[in-house]
């Protein structure tokens, strides 16, 4: 591959825009940044339109836009799952998340694990929310990498050695140096050009590509029959039924449990917000819709055959197939603006994602179990020295182990981070469930859940549950944390009665 | 007391049950599994789903208008009751 040139400097000049931008944003709506709620939260003063912004550029990654394609792509309908999934987010987010909202506002939380605690008052419960969080995210800021390595791979930076690796690492250090500086205003103004340079890109790819293919009629034709609808359940097997379904259902419930949704959420200024962005924010569901058929746009236009792309397949697979489109069918410079949009699409998730684990470390692990008495400049200095470090094992992560690792290790952050549902759900409705008995479901869950996708060898999250005879193959994350509410509901009354014989009053 | 409160949330919640109406049309994967009717060369199975993303926001933004609609309502209420000197709790 040699250096697309007119790419590259496009890519670059955009890039240098929004570093300027991150560090701007510290003066914007200026207040203290050495309190974590100023720094980590932007002072929960984000209005509708910015959190319409800071959430679709949180939620919405990198990893999403190269990955669902990706998956349509090689898999078909199957990888179509993505729709019905961004269909059920929202009805989940208006239900359950401004009630939560109100309830951290007046108590003061900044992360779920804040809330838990005081909830359920136990530390140990506590801890468990915080490290599954802080665990389940990780491998997701890795992954934010991998997009970005794709499109700086296919700008024609070479990939292999140490010079292969110097683009992610400038890439990163910028992050980090804006994280460090202006907290969550940085993505939140970032994220209003990423959004602008993927709807630009995205509204050019389906009204140029197709005409260039022939139509969509012609696009859908050339997909082979097989891949276009989802195999039909079969002898004793749903097959790909309830494997779509649970998929699309698993990854809904788990979606706003992970630290980087709850900090979007948290930081906007009030309940009716969160609200509206419940049904504003399908606008992104439709073009997550939209960028998925950019999978079969792909297979139709045949990138794989073209012999320019042989060495990013080799390299990146399937993942290689929404750049390799978009260099056969734009020109030098627009090339330019879509990969910028998806590499700055990978900058804003990271951002806050490690922005929310950093919140996640300070309150609940650092000022909970190792410095209970400190102050307010000390937790937000932690606050910011975490997000570095967190954002240096996600460099180390991708460039010392196989990729592979960090797509597997994501697909199990789906499966952990699910297993909090219990604990934050009933939480905001109910007393009526005890600390012990949720640690135990958590327990449980997480457990069943890895050793279901162990038996899959880690390659894929459906497990193939048989129950009577009849085959259900199914989401992970889905069937483990029905499992962990049956357990939170079987052992509730019985640890209740426990606590109410050994003691008088309940335990803190 | 509790009692009159409950039912003046559900009177406020109702509008919820219609946010069941994405989850059924989502989930029910037979129901839109097939090509025929392709709608300008789009298969059923693609237009059908992007279709259910504009339909869900739709339904969240008429529960979210009726929300405050009808909790505006009891607001009013209340504050002309209290106004009244009669004890607000009577709702």
């Amino acid at each position: 591959m040699t250096l697309n040139v007119t790419a590259t400097i496009v890519f670059v000049a955009l890039f240098l825009f929004v570093t300027w931008l991150g560090f701007v944003a510290a003066h914007w709506r200026k207040a203290d940044l050495n309190i974590l709620n100023e720094w980590g939260l932007g002072g929960r003063r984000f209005g509708t339109v910015v959190t319409w912004f800071l959430l679709g550029g949180d939620l919405y990654t990198a990893y999403t836009f190269i990955a669902v394609p990706a998956l349509v792509y090689g898999k078909g309908a199957m990888g179509f799952f993505a729709v019905p999934y961004a269909i059920l987010i929202y009805p989940i987010l208006y239900l359950v998340f401004p009630k939560l909202w109100a309830i951290a506002h007046e108590k003061g939380h900044v992360t779920a694990a804040d809330f838990v605690g005081d909830r359920f008052g136990s530390r140990y419960l506590t801890l468990a929310v915080a490290v599954t969080g802080i665990v389940a995210t990780m491998p997701y800021i890795a992954l934010q990498l991998v997009g970005m390595e794709v499109v700086i791979g296919a700008l024609g930076f070479p990939t292999q050695g140490f010079a292969g690796h110097v683009p992610l690492i400038l890439a990163f250090i910028i992050l980090a140096a804006f994280t460090y500086t202006s907290g969550l205003r940085a993505p939140a103004l970032i994220a209003v050009v990423k959004d602008a340079l993927i709807f630009i890109t995205i509204i050019a790819a389906i009204i140029v590509i197709p005409a260039k293919l022939g139509g969509y009629g012609a696009i859908f034709a050339s997909v082979p029959p097989e891949k276009l609808t989802l195999t039909p359940p079969s002898g004793d097997s749903l097959g790909a039924y309830s494997a779509y379904a649970t998929l699309a259902l698993g990854s809904a419930l788990a979606l706003f449990l992970y630290p980087h949704s709850m900090t979007g959420i948290l930081s906007s200024s009030s309940g009716a917000v969160v609200k509206r962005n419940a049904a504003m924010l399908s606008a992104y569901s439709f073009v997550l819709g939209l960028i998925a058929l950019l999978g079969y746009m792909a297979l139709a236009s045949g990138v794989d055959k073209n012999p320019a792309h042989a060495g990013g397949f080799a390299l990146y697979g399937p993942n290689y197939a929404v750049p390799a489109l978009f260099l056969d069918q734009f020109s030098s410079w627009f090339v330019g603006v879509a990969f910028a949009a998806i590499a700055i699409g990978a900058l804003v998730p990271a951002a806050i994602m490690s922005i929310a684990c950093a919140n996640l470390f300070t309150r609940n692990l650092y000022k909970t179990f190792i410095r209970p008495g400190c102050s307010d400049a000390d937790e937000a200095r932690m606050a910011k020295i975490v997000s570095l470090v967190v954002k240096l094992g996600a460099v180390v992560f991708i460039l010392a182990l196989p990729q592979a690792y960090a797509i597997q290790l994501q697909l199990l952050g789906g499966i952990w981070i699910i297993q909090l549902l219990p604990a934050v759900l009933l939480g905001l409705y109910t007393k009526a469930f005890n600390a012990p008995s949720l640690l135990a479901g958590w327990a449980i869950g997480t457990a069943v859940g890895t050793y279901m996708a162990a038996t899959q060898g880690f390659a894929t999250s459906v497990y193939p549950l048989a129950i009577f005879g009849v085959t259900l193959p199914g989401y992970a994350a889905l069937y483990s944390v029905v499992l962990n509410l049956v357990v939170v509901f079987a052992l509730s009354p019985v640890f209740g009665a426990l606590a109410r014989g050994t003691a008088t009053k309940p335990v803190k | 007391m509790a009692k009159p409160a409950s039912k003046a949330n559900w009177l406020q919640h109702w509008p919820r049950a219609l946010l069941a109406i994405p989850f059924i049309a989502a989930l029910w994967v037979p129901s839109y599994n097939r090509i025929e009717p392709a709608l300008g060369g789009v298969p059923f199975f693609y237009w059908y789903q992007l279709a259910w993303i504009l339909i869900g926001a739709a339904i969240v933004f008429i529960v979210y208008v009726i929300e405050t609609k009808v909790t505006r309502v009891a607001e009013t209420a209340r504050a002309q009751l209290d106004a009244n000197g009669t004890p607000g709790d009577i709702l």
